[in-house]
């Protein structure tokens, strides 16, 4: 039994049932997927609500998607950047912001440092990690962060990167997680790094071709609330009834899994009362053509205020239609989400407008909100905050009794990440195996 | 970042007629080839290779940056940098700016 329908509840499933083992995955949604999501914006042009890039590093994401008969498509980004950082709109070659390079250096050799020390295997076990999963990102900022232009940077560099507020999430996290991704070069880059490509078609193929594999063993509308264990099996309940099973994967996000009455109680829990979840709304905004290009730009943007933090192309190949996507996240994420539907439009396409004074009206306008997924509770991923590594670390993936734990946030490679879901899900699919 | 310091020390280097062929080689260029050796954890890194060729990035090239404000005093900018992405380039506009 496999409780959850995303990349890491299902490849563990695709797993089991390959080694002929009877597999059932109950999914809480109407869709699988979890945090990846297609959202059509033109015929045969299809976007990513959620997850959406990948790399060369990820290497198992890309094992699966050959499998399955999914390709890779280039985020190839050519031309200039536009940023609004301080009282105007400017336009520079590539993607560096206009700030001070030196104070940006500062930062990002301190970060590097950081990271560098981090036990990545077992981050709770990094020299000093006590003290340093004591701080908050913002507080450790205000005490090594002295150029305003460092500190305003600071910020935006997090919400891109993990949607993170530098107020909620643990400085050991942060190190932790840009070691896990391969360091901060290979997770900020697009050529070369972790947003080289997007998946041709979108990344919810992957969950969707999995799950028609593996037929009608994937029940859609399973919220499950229970999972008992005896000395015979795991009784795991959901509204339509319950199921009874050997052994019961639990392939859900920290808090979600949490969530979760588990008899008997787990040793230790998943999750604090510090613990954040990454706040993110996707803006897509869809154009009869990448008009931006035609003057040069390459659709990035870098934005000092929202809703739109950071634009980038995310036009689909071959479809005639431009898109660009707007990342809506932290705190400003918090801000967006409760707008009504229509200011959400006029603040975001009129920021859209300024930043790229060549668009047009759109002709399609979609939000996708994260922030209040009772099923995800973390987009792009939890976030741990003060304290959380150290006290949850050593327990986030040994099992209890009959029932083993998965998804990225399980994952000290690549965490947070696709790849670290699919990793996972590997992962708690040969200690099943093993239990026999 | 021991490297840096060791750089640092050797201070400017000697321009008389004794001094090595190339513009201004010397112990500047040597401290800069470990610089870039450094954050682009790569060996494979002489006086003249271009910075941008061998995979940097702009956030990369601002960390060789800031650590030529630490060792040598001098801040340039990202403009610079692009100006001249090979060590022996690098160390000239060091060197001028002091
Ligand atoms: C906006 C956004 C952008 C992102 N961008 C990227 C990116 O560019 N690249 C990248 O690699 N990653 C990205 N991510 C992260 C990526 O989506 C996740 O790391 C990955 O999808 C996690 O997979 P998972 O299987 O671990 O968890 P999930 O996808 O969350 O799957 C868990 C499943 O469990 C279900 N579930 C929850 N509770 C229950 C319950 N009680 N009973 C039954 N089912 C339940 C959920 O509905 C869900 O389907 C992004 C995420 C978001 C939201």
């Amino acid at each position: 039994m496999v409780v959850g329908a995303g990349f890491a509840g299902l490849t563990a499933a695709t797993e089991l049932a390959a080694a002929g083992i009877d597999v059932t995955v109950l999914e809480a949604r109407d869709r699988v997927g979890g945090r990846a999501r297609g959202l059509q914006v033109s015929d045969g042009g299809w976007v990513d609500a959620g997850a959406a890039y990948l790399g060369d590093r990820h290497t198992e994401l890309h094992s699966l998607m050959a499998g399955l008969d999914l390709k890779a498509t280039p985020t190839a980004m050519r031309g200039a950047s536009r940023f609004a950082l301080g009282s105007e709109e400017t336009t520079r070659d590539g993607r560096f912001p206009p700030l001070n390079a030196v104070a940006l250096g500062d930062l990002f050799e301190r970060l590097d440092e950081l990271t560098a020390t981090v036990r990545p295997d077992a981050p709770w076990l990094t020299p000093g990690a006590g003290e340093l999963d004591a701080l908050t990102a913002e507080a450790w900022a205000e005490r090594h962060l002295a150029h305003p232009d460092a500190r305003l940077f600071f910020p935006l560099f997090l919400g891109e990167m993990m949607a993170a507020d530098p107020a909620r999430v643990s400085m050991l996290h942060v190190a932790f997680y840009l070691r896990s991704g391969g360091g901060l070069r290979y997770l900020n880059a697009f050529e070369g790094g972790a947003q080289q490509d997007r998946i041709d078609g979108g990344a919810h193929q992957v969950c969707e071709r999995l799950a028609a594999r593996l037929g009608d063993g994937v029940r859609l509308g399973e919220p499950v609330h229970a999972v008992h264990q005896d000395d015979d099996g795991v009784t795991v309940r959901g509204p339509k009834g319950e199921y009874r099973a050997d052994v019961a994967v639990m392939a859900l996000p920290p808090l979600p899994a949490d969530a979760v009455d588990h008899r008997p109680e787990p040793p230790a829990r998943r999750t604090g009362d510090r613990t954040a979840r990454g706040c993110a709304v996707k803006v897509h905004l869809v154009y009869p053509a990448p008009v931006w290009r035609d003057h040069g730009l390459s659709g990035w943007s870098v934005n000092a205020r929202g809703p739109l933090l950071s634009t980038v192309d995310d036009s689909p190949a071959g479809s005639g239609v431009g898109v660009l996507t707007g990342f809506v996240t932290g705190a400003e994420a918090h801000r967006f989400a409760a707008l009504d539907p229509g200011e959400q439009r006029s603040a975001a396409v009129g920021q859209a407008a300024r930043l790229f004074p060549m668009l047009p009206e759109p002709v399609g306008f979609h939000v996708t909100d994260w922030v209040n997924e009772t099923y995800s509770q973390g987009c792009y991923a939890a976030l741990f905050g003060p304290g959380d590594w150290v006290r949850h670390g050593p327990g986030l993936t040994a099992p209890h009794l009959r029932v083993h734990w998965a998804g990225t946030e399980t994952s000290t490679e690549f965490f947070g990440l696709m790849e670290g879901a699919v990793r996972s899900g590997r992962r708690v699919a040969a200690e099943v195996l093993a239990r026999r | 970042m021991s490297v840096d310091t060791t750089a640092a020390a050797a201070g400017d280097p000697p321009a008389g007629p004794g001094a090595p062929a190339g513009p201004r080689a010397g112990a500047d260029t040597e401290g800069v080839v470990a610089m870039f050796r450094r954050v682009l954890e790569s060996e494979d890194v002489s006086a003249d290779s271009d910075f941008f060729l061998l995979g940097g990035d702009s956030l990369v090239a601002t960390r060789v940056l800031s650590a030529v404000a630490r060792s040598y005093g001098v801040e340039l900018t990202f403009e610079d940098f692009l100006g001249a992405p090979t060590p022996g380039r690098l160390a000239e506009k060091i060197a001028d700016a002091r």
